[in-house]
């Protein structure tokens, strides 16, 4: 059976660059990095050089780099930066708003387009709010945010509060794992204070990720122990993955403009064939290019049950997401969904198809055709939660 | 063959295959996943989200709706603090047999049927024997001894099996349930069977009664010699003929032969032979009667645990209780198990053990 994976924004393939680049450290190279003899000093090196190498991809400075065990962590260490309220937009990442719920959030609404309202963001800093937190884009419907402008709103936020003589400190966060490889994480043009990146979205290794932050920012350490990463994250360093990271960042980063390019033209093809092969179908998220992430579709099919479309799929070797995985185990419609005001009839027949850089027109022209069939199928099939 | 059956659909071997049986006999068949517990407890995540998708497989495989019933609410109630209450009374309770009465018989069935359906189904190993001359259906043990689920099922009345489905009732084995699931491409073919109470069975009753009921210190005593042995943290922790547990420090095996939860103590004894772990005789309360009337006074089977043996016994019913006299004594049941009446193949009812008399 012809196989076709659809779910690059929830987990990516893993390179041979990438695998290659990290073999040596597991077995021959095993050393820590901070033991004491000349063979650790070889570990320690390529750990130290794979943070300057990501330093150099985003833009920044190796010694405002610290590498976190993944996306998830790295948003916590953000949060721990700060004691006072936090806002945030309405789409985050579950990591984003269970930090921001433990600090007081305020949480601002997104129009329909996923994009988050900066009228509102603007009265939900005023005075004492301490941190702003906003993906740069959106794992499930693929907005890009308007991160400059956001960033502009912070820096008047700032100067208001220097004239007036308060010194509530204001910072600007971005969970940026969904966006890099696809859009620039150049910190500098986008104007944050801190920014996290996730390996494993990047064809890198799961369980790798990076905080950068600025100079002004004071990072907390969540994870106490011997002291690495500057005492901000303790815990013997994973040097392959950090190494597997940097080739993965570096690759990624080389081939952003063309595959950029060639996702959209995917994305496009899915869009324009699954509205013939299913008319009723309803897209979500931006409908301009530049607003939203090139290769990923958001699509929704009422009257459909996106858990039964998922595994009807399956069936016929297309893997595709529903989006938030962690909403779909509670058949509660994904926080998202009922942000951007999608119905609930609409929201629970949706499928996220994300594509990437295995994705070929052949296979598009296959998953097409299937989902296409099994959406037919199901149409109708109910799949109702009843309280007894 | 027609009409709307209600299949419960668990995410297992068994249902997955009543449900797909039921389709190729022509009935209009919706899946019910009922949903009766989702709470995570200490070292044990509990697994429905991940039975709720194989429940989906089958669905979707069948190409039939599937419905999630929440009944956590009457599970609690009637099962869960039933048990519990139980166990802090002293009794071996049976969940399994609770539930079948009060929620895949009770609310499912009746649910069911309000939403307009002819039957109710579910994956059970039993027999239904059309009624004899003017009478009720019949409940009988299922071609397949070994997974017989009969023992479960004797407090469910026999008007409820006038609209119920057992399509497994006539296959010879487990495997093959297995083979004829892998036949219809249904992933769960190879899933492993969860005998046992759902969320009891992989997190150890240990850890569910403690997370119910309060530790208690109190005395491991010799059952022979009164002897204090050491010290347990709770007598409702603890059953008749159970050995892992007691922590007395080396020395030979022993078995728990009885608890008293009132003063918190263990009986413990290193004789298998213990007159404590025996009995021939019972007495059961709570009683019921599948056809709803008491059968004659006489010789039947009986069965103190799920597929044990059949045991011979003397059934002596009076006004208040039941007694059941065995021709041969019997490993001790703890106050609490169910024991249950057949007259042959034919399941009568049952009682719940309220006393034995010690000895053989």
């Amino acid at each position: 059976m012809k196989s076709v994976y659809l779910d690059y924004a929830a987990a990516t393939p893993m390179t041979t660059q990438v695998l290659d680049a990290m073999a040596p450290y597991w077995s021959e190279q095993f050393y820590n990095p901070s033991a004491p003899y000349a063979p650790a000093r070889t570990a320690r090196r390529a750990f130290e050089d794979a943070r300057a190498r990501l330093a150099h991809a985003i833009g920044a400075r190796p010694g405002n780099v610290t590498l976190t065990a993944g996306a998830t962590e790295a948003n916590n260490l953000a949060f721990a930066s700060v004691a006072g309220p936090v806002v945030v937009s309405a789409i985050e990442h579950e990591s984003v708003l269970a930090c921001a719920e433990a600090h007081g959030a305020r949480v601002v609404n997104v129009a329909k387009d996923g994009i988050v309202d900066l009228v509102a963001l603007r009265e939900a800093v005023a005075g004492d709010a301490e941190l702003v937190s906003v993906s740069l884009a959106n794992g499930e419907i693929g907005t890009i945010q308007p991160l400059r402008a956001i960033g502009d709103i912070v820096r008047e936020e700032r100067m208001r509060r220097l004239e007036r003589a308060n010194p509530t400190p204001l910072f600007l966060h971005t969970d940026a794992s969904q966006a890099a490889g696809h859009i620039s994480v150049n910190v500098s043009s986008l104007g944050v204070d801190m920014m996290t990146l996730s390996a494993a979205k990047l064809y890198g290794p799961k369980q790798v990720g990076l905080l950068w932050h600025a100079d002004g920012v004071e990072l907390r350490p969540l994870v106490l122990g011997g002291g690495q990463e500057g005492g901000l994250r303790s815990g013997t360093e994973n040097v392959a993955g950090a190494v597997g990271f940097a080739i993965a960042l570096e690759q990624a980063e080389a081939l952003r403009p063309a595959e950029s390019r060639r996702l959209r033209k995917l994305a496009a093809l899915v869009r324009m064939e699954l509205r013939k092969a299913v008319p009723y179908v309803v897209f979500s998220g931006p409908s301009q290019d530049a607003r939203r992430l090139p290769g990923l579709v958001h699509a929704s099919f009422p009257g459909v049950e996106a858990r039964r479309l998922v595994i009807a799929l399956e069936r016929k070797g297309v893997y595709v997401g529903t989006g938030s995985a962690c909403a779909a185990s509670r058949m509660r419609v994904s926080h998202v969904l009922k942000a951007i005001g999608l119905s609930e009839d609409v929201a629970q027949g949706s499928l996220r198809i994300s594509m990437g850089r295995l994705t070929t027109n052949e296979d598009i022209a296959y998953a097409i055709q299937i989902i296409a069939k099994s959406v037919e199928e199901e149409r109708g099939r109910s799949h109702r939660e009843v309280r007894a | 063959m027609g009409g709307v059956v209600f299949v419960g659909v668990s995410g297992g071997v068994d249902s997955a295959l009543a449900a797909a049986l039921l389709v190729e006999q022509g009935y209009e068949v919706v899946a019910v996943y009922m949903r009766n517990w989702s709470r995570d407890l200490p070292g044990f995540a509990c697994p429905w989200a991940e039975d709720l998708a194989d429940a989906e497989r089958v669905a979707v495989s069948l190409g039939i709706d599937l419905e999630v019933w929440d009944c956590e609410e009457d599970y609690q109630r009637t099962v869960v603090d039933y048990v519990v209450d139980a166990y802090a009374r002293g009794y071996t309770p049976n969940p399994d047999v609770m539930c079948n009465q009060t929620i895949k018989f009770g609310t499912f069935a009746q649910m069911a049927f309000s939403r307009g359906a002819d039957y109710v189904s579910t994956g059970h190993y039993a027999r239904i024997l059309p009624p004899e001359a003017g009478g009720a259906p019949r409940l009988a043990r299922a071609a397949c001894e070994r997974k017989d689920q009969t023992y479960f099922l004797w407090r469910v009345g026999a008007e409820a099996f006038e609209r119920v489905l057992f399509p497994l009732q006539d296959i010879p084995t487990k495997e093959e349930v297995r083979a004829l699931c892998a036949e219809r491409g249904l992933e769960v073919a190879n899933k492993p069977d969860s005998d046992g109470i759902c969320f009891v069975g992989p997190v150890g009753l240990r850890t569910f009664l403690l997370d119910a009921l309060e530790r208690r210190a109190g005395d491991v005593v010799e059952w022979e010699t009164g002897a204090v042995l050491g010290k347990h943290d709770g007598a409702f922790l603890f059953t008749i003929g159970q050995r892992r547990g007691l922590n007395l420090g080396g020395g030979p095996a022993r078995y728990v032969v009885a608890t008293d939860c009132e003063r918190n103590v263990v009986y413990v004894s290193a004789d298998r032979d213990c007159p404590a772990l025996w009995t021939d005789t019972l007495t059961l309360e709570d009683v019921r009667w599948i056809s709803g009337e008491p059968p004659a006074l006489g010789a039947y089977v009986v069965r103190t645990r799920h597929t044990g043996p059949l045991r011979e016994a003397q059934l002596e019913v009076g006004a208040e209780q039941v007694t059941l006299r065995f021709v041969e004594p019997v490993p001790a049941v703890a106050p609490g198990q169910s024991a249950v009446v057949y007259d042959g193949i034919v399941c009568l009812g049952g009682g719940i053990v309220a006393r034995r008399d010690v000895g053989r």
